[in-house]
């Protein structure tokens, strides 16, 4: 019985965020396809878009589904079901999850087998690709945790522009550490300690904020 | 059945003593006969839209007048000990009368008048 | 004898600028509860605290068995909850929840909820960001009503409502009474609907509870005599009068354990009682509240 409220719940989010998680997704492929389209500027302006794409996704997502759910006061309904404060975040960050890694997860396989397969950029690019990549997953993982933690939008806010100043100076670091930008233009992909590291820094980072989001919700004595 | 019941908070009365005065209504017309079956306290307090308390203090109060009889198990019923409609009836005439200042023994009088000039004009 | 739907026993909860202070509160199966209190009295945090959406600081909180909060998912699936504060989800249909609800509540009673829809003036296909506020009002008792809980719970379910709205509601609400294992708790501003319905009222004030009784008790034990009190004549104190006001040489005692006996007191002492009259449930509660405020700051 536990687990069917919680499956409605997510089922409930699949319904009420489908569609900007699909302008997402169509987004990232306009993004691609502009890339597929071949050409300098088509290329620069597709990389772009796609970037902005996954970055508005993981952002946008928790916000709606998650700080407007309280603000508009739909938690009140919510946990007037027999549910525990625990099962709604379980349910929330399940569907939140589900909800922006389909078009991340989409995205980031079209994007990879594009730069295996396409030739239009020099597959030595992909290590830093993917670390580029990870950065919406991070932002959405700090924003959801923000919003469910801190219970309002301004949380959410805050954590949207923390994540939008810290991506421009990820960047620059990138550029200024030779080991990442050593094999930029390889025509084979080259992994080394240093991308390696990073990557798994971000691959941990991800499940170590739910995690911690999880572990203050749980504790939490107030929660309407 | 019941659906012309009328309470009102804005009656002066509690509702308590308004449900009684329209059970005994009922009962001094004739609709509610002796030995009939009445709703239930709660099936009462659901019709009317009042607390099931406010129906159960006015059945006891009408158990202890000797209006109703209520058997555990078996819900209530007006009561059989014949008469009562006469008696309700004439209990409620000797009210109005004090209402409108007539003593009873006037009251006896003036109706055994009124009896006869009826009477005769019958038997013209 | 069966257990109480709900239990409170000594429960606090404080707040930065508010505290619930020694709350104890029983609600015995099968009965109807008003809560009356003024803004801010802390009616809200109460129920809050029955459902266990807040944790109480310390006290004991049994709801239809269960412990709160401890229990709160298994007292949830028998405990129908809506409160003022509470929305659905505005882009989506009043049908769509109906379904949400029957997927999630075995006891979902489709044909009632049908029932319900048509009474309240409702259609399944309305969007619930077009309903005016009572009919949204109106829609949210629906999800409650149809899955004919245990216990009802509800905060403010007729405030801000029309007449019409308002009867449609109360008809519903009693309705429930019909099932003497069902019991219901609700708090409201609207004293007429409780003095109505209410079995047991229990009055609430910045976080106390002052008073709680059978309706029919209130009603009974609390008069106001309006006494003419000639030069010289001293009131004597009686037990039964909370208090009473003078002006001039008249005068109105309120009593809240009133016996006939109170009326020949005054009369003995020399002053006339022109008149004793019954209290509604509004008049008791104001001057229950005025009395005991008075009293804590004294």
């Amino acid at each position: 019985m536990r687990s069917s409220v919680v499956g409605q719940l997510i089922r409930k989010d699949l319904v009420l965020y489908w569609k900007p998680i699909f302008t997402a997704t169509a987004a990232a492929a306009a993004a691609l396809a502009l890339v597929l389209a071949g050409g300098e500027t088509p290329v620069f302006v597709g990389v772009i878009l796609f970037f902005i794409a996954l970055i508005l996704a993981g952002h946008m997502l928790p916000l709606m589904g998650i700080a407007n759910e309280r603000k508009k006061q739909n938690l009140a309904f919510l946990m007037s079901l027999p549910i525990s404060s625990i099962q709604y975040t379980t349910a929330k960050l399940i569907s939140s999850l589900i909800l922006f890694l389909i078009p991340w997860l989409t995205a980031v396989i079209v994007g990879v087998w594009i730069i295996d397969t396409r030739g239009i950029f020099p597959p030595g690019v992909l290590p830093d690709a993917l670390i580029l990549a990870f950065l919406p997953l991070l932002g959405f993982c700090l924003i959801t945790g923000a919003v469910l933690v801190g219970e309002t939008e301004g949380w959410g806010i805050a954590a949207n522009v923390f994540c939008n100043i810290v991506y421009p100076f990820f960047w620059y670091f990138m550029l200024k550490v030779p080991a990442l930008m050593a094999n930029v233009k390889s025509p084979t992909v080259v992994w080394n300690s240093a991308s390696l590291t990073i990557l798994a820094w971000e691959f941990a980072l991800a499940p170590l904020m739910l995690g911690l989001t999880y572990f203050i919700q749980s504790r939490k004595r107030d929660f309407v | 059945m019941d659906g012309t019941f009328a309470i009102s908070q804005s009656d002066k009365r509690p509702m308590y003593l308004q449900i009684i005065e329209q059970i005994k209504q009922r009962i001094a017309v004739g609709d509610w006969s002796e030995g009939r079956a009445i709703p239930s306290i709660r099936q009462l307090a659901v019709d009317l839209q009042v607390s099931v308390i406010t129906v159960k203090r006015a059945y006891l109060e009408l158990e202890r007048e000797g209006v109703i009889v209520t058997q555990q198990g078996k819900g209530s019923h007006v009561a059989s000990n014949g008469g009562l409609g006469k008696r309700l009836r004439e209990a409620q005439a000797t009210r109005l009368a004090a209402m409108l200042g007539i003593r009873p023994k006037e009251l006896e009088h003036r109706l055994r008048e009124a009896g006869d000039r009826i009477s005769e004009k019958e038997t013209i | 004898m069966s257990d109480p739907a709900i239990e409170l026993s000594g429960v606090r909860k404080n707040y930065k600028y508010f505290s619930l202070d020694n709350i104890h509160l029983t609600v015995p199966e099968g009965q109807i509860m008003g809560l009356i209190g003024p803004n801010g009295a802390g009616k809200s945090t109460t129920i809050r605290i029955i459902l266990g959406l807040v944790h109480q600081d310390s006290g004991e909180v049994r709801v239809l068995g269960h412990r709160m909060p401890a229990e709160q998912i298994a007292a949830k699936w028998d405990i129908g909850f809506a409160s003022e504060d509470m929305r659905l989800y505005e882009s989506l249909t009043i049908g769509w929840h109906m379904d949400f609800m029957r997927r999630i509540y075995p006891k979902w009673d489709a044909a009632y909820a049908r029932l319900l829809l048509k009474r309240f003036g409702l259609r399944a296909d309305q969007k619930v960001k077009g309903l005016s506020h009572g009919q949204r009002v109106k829609a949210t008792l629906l999800m409650v009503l149809a899955r004919k809980p245990k216990l009802l719970v509800l905060d403010e379910p007729t405030t801000g409502l029309d007449p019409v709205a308002r009867h449609e509601i109360l008809r519903e609400l009693t309705a429930v009474m019909a099932d003497e294992g069902r019991s219901v708790l609700f708090s409201s501003h609207n004293t007429h609907d409780v003095e109505q319905i209410s079995d047991r009222v229990t009055f609430i004030d910045r976080g106390r509870i002052i008073d709680s009784m059978d309706k029919e008790v209130y009603l009974e034990r609390w008069r106001r005599l309006h006494l003419e009190v000639p030069h010289g004549v001293e009131l004597p104190v009686l037990p039964g009068i909370i208090g009473v006001r003078r002006d001039g040489r008249l005068a109105i005692a309120t009593a809240n354990a009133f016996v006939p006996d109170l009326a020949h007191a005054y009369e003995s002492s020399g002053a006339r009682v022109h008149s004793v009259e019954n209290m509604t449930l509004e008049e008791i509660f104001v001057a229950n509240v005025e009395y005991s405020r008075e009293e804590v700051e004294a």
